[in-house]
């Protein structure tokens, strides 16, 4: 385990709308083996009743998750524990908006967390540095190392995603890290890769097809 | 069909990466097409899996203790209904209002008959009467809160009237009556088309009148005529609206919009 072991800084340049993703019916739905945990999903019934163990419970299992993720896109573990901080207490005060029908509970936390931190980036005055600087080094980590998808899924199916994600080709993989991860729009990640749009539009929806061909039914 | 186009713009969407106005665009066409909201879902299978593809970060110690403090601190607030009107403050005020009269007139006339009190024993008299006249009153103001209150109490119920969307059963009707406390409803449904021993009706809240929320399966008697309660296997915080659709046996996991039947708010 590592504390905010991240170089890079990266601009940012949109929010993705959390709220509105996970109140549509379509996002994160569940599709056979994906349903969230049912554990998760009583935890997040007991939080929204204004159970505080229940969020003891819910902050050991997701915490690392959410903050690996806060970590990548700040790379500041002051600034990361403010966005952990700002995000559980979203979880406190929303938890009765969490369909478990929309995806798993992980899910739905790493990307409040997500857009959190991403929102505070493009508050900051890092906005102001060139995209060029985004992506220089990749955030996805290498296949040997332990994730942060080991204290959600286990072992061996972290491995099995780490798998996937690196096997991708490195120009789809690099598209779509900027956008998740960089929160990049494709024509910012047009003009940082200089490459044509529709070119980076058909490597980002390879890609996921890929990631979604090799994981679906098996997590 | 999905062409490639939608694709894209899907995977796009998923990862955030659509600028606002192209967003706002995809929602809209992904709202009135179930195709391609599947098609979506599906695919947030691989940005789930990329979010932890990271190395991994503990957070210190020290958070979690201040987090679990401020959760302390802040107590959860229960949103209810928003009302233009609150007659329970209104009549609280009243109540408080008129009680101050009453006590004034109260103070103003028995000081002095306190100082006449041995000769004027007639008038005391009649002073108490008026006193309990003015209790009665004010009794008849707390039952009248009481019964406010209970008012209030069916703020939180939600009532429905479903039509049919069938050319074959027009008459079909539906009513839902939903308590958002308890978090369970009763559902009457009248002229509903019986159903092949293959297939069940199915019964969605939509929260929000947009998420759908599975309500559990239902049949009608040879008349077409049922009366169940039912709960939600999620929680409910705005039921919307209330549909009901045609389904395989045992339900699914999604509406089949194709296949709707009934629906109201």
């Amino acid at each position: 385990m590592t504390l905010c072991a991240c170089n890079d800084l990266r601009p940012a340049f949109r929010v993705f709308d959390a709220e509105t993703v996970f109140s549509l019916p379509v996002f994160f739905q569940s599709v056979n083996d994906d349903t969230a945990s049912d554990k998760d999903v009583e935890l997040l019934r007991r939080v929204a009743t204004g159970d505080r163990a229940a969020f003891a419970e819910f902050y050991d299992l997701h915490s690392t998750l959410m903050f690996s993720v806060a970590c990548k896109i700040l790379n500041d573990p002051n600034e990361a524990q403010d966005v952990l901080q700002e995000t559980f207490m979203q979880i406190w005060e929303k938890a009765a908006r969490f369909d478990p029908k929309l995806g798993k509970a992980s899910s739905w936390a790493a990307t409040l967390t997500r857009n959190k931190a991403i929102d505070r980036i493009r508050a900051s005055v890092r906005r102001t540095r060139l995209a060029d600087e985004a992506g220089v080094e990749s955030a996805i980590a290498a296949e040997s190392t332990d994730t942060a998808n080991e204290s959600v899924h286990g072992h061996e199916k972290a491995r099995l995603i780490q798998s996937a994600i690196t096997g991708l080709p490195a120009e789809q993989r690099k598209a779509i890290e900027l956008a998740y991860f960089s929160g990049l729009t494709q024509d910012e990640i047009s003009k940082q890769l200089h490459e044509p749009l529709g070119t980076i539009k058909a490597r980002i929806r390879r890609g996921l097809l890929k990631l979604r061909d090799q994981l679906e039914g098996r997590l | 069909m999905i062409d490639e186009r939608m694709e894209e713009q899907a995977a796009l969407h998923v990862l955030g990466a659509l600028s606002d106005t192209e967003a706002r665009q995809f929602k809209q066409a992904m709202a009135a097409d179930p195709e391609l909201q599947a098609y979506v879902a599906r695919l947030s299978i691989a940005t789930g899996a990329l979010a932890g593809a990271i190395p991994a970060a503990e957070p210190p110690p020290q958070l979690r203790a201040k987090i679990l403090a401020q959760v302390g601190e802040k107590q959860k607030t229960v949103s209810l209904p928003e009302r233009k009107f609150r007659p329970l403050l209104w009549w609280g005020w009243s109540l408080a209002f008129g009680l101050a009269i009453i006590l004034a007139a109260f103070n103003h006339n028995v000081q002095p008959l306190r100082e006449k009190v041995v000769a004027q024993a007639s008038q005391i008299t009649s002073l108490n009467q008026m006193v309990q006249t003015l209790q009665a009153a004010t009794n008849n103001l707390q039952q009248t809160v009481l019964a406010l209150q209970e008012t209030n109490k069916l703020a939180n119920m939600r009532i429905a009237m479903l039509s049919s969307l069938l050319t074959d059963s027009p008459k079909a009707v539906a009513v839902s009556l939903w308590d958002n406390n308890k978090q369970e409803g009763v559902f009457v449904v009248q002229n509903l088309k019986p159903l092949p021993a293959d297939r069940d009706y199915q019964l969605w809240v939509l929260d929000h009148g947009t998420t759908p929320i599975d309500a559990g399966i239902f049949r009608v008697d040879d008349k077409g005529n049922v009366r169940v309660e039912f709960k939600t296997k999620s929680l409910i915080t705005d039921a919307g609206k209330f549909a009901v659709t045609e389904e395989s046996r045992g339900g699914v996991a999604s509406p089949t919009i194709k296949n709707m039947v009934l629906v109201g708010g």
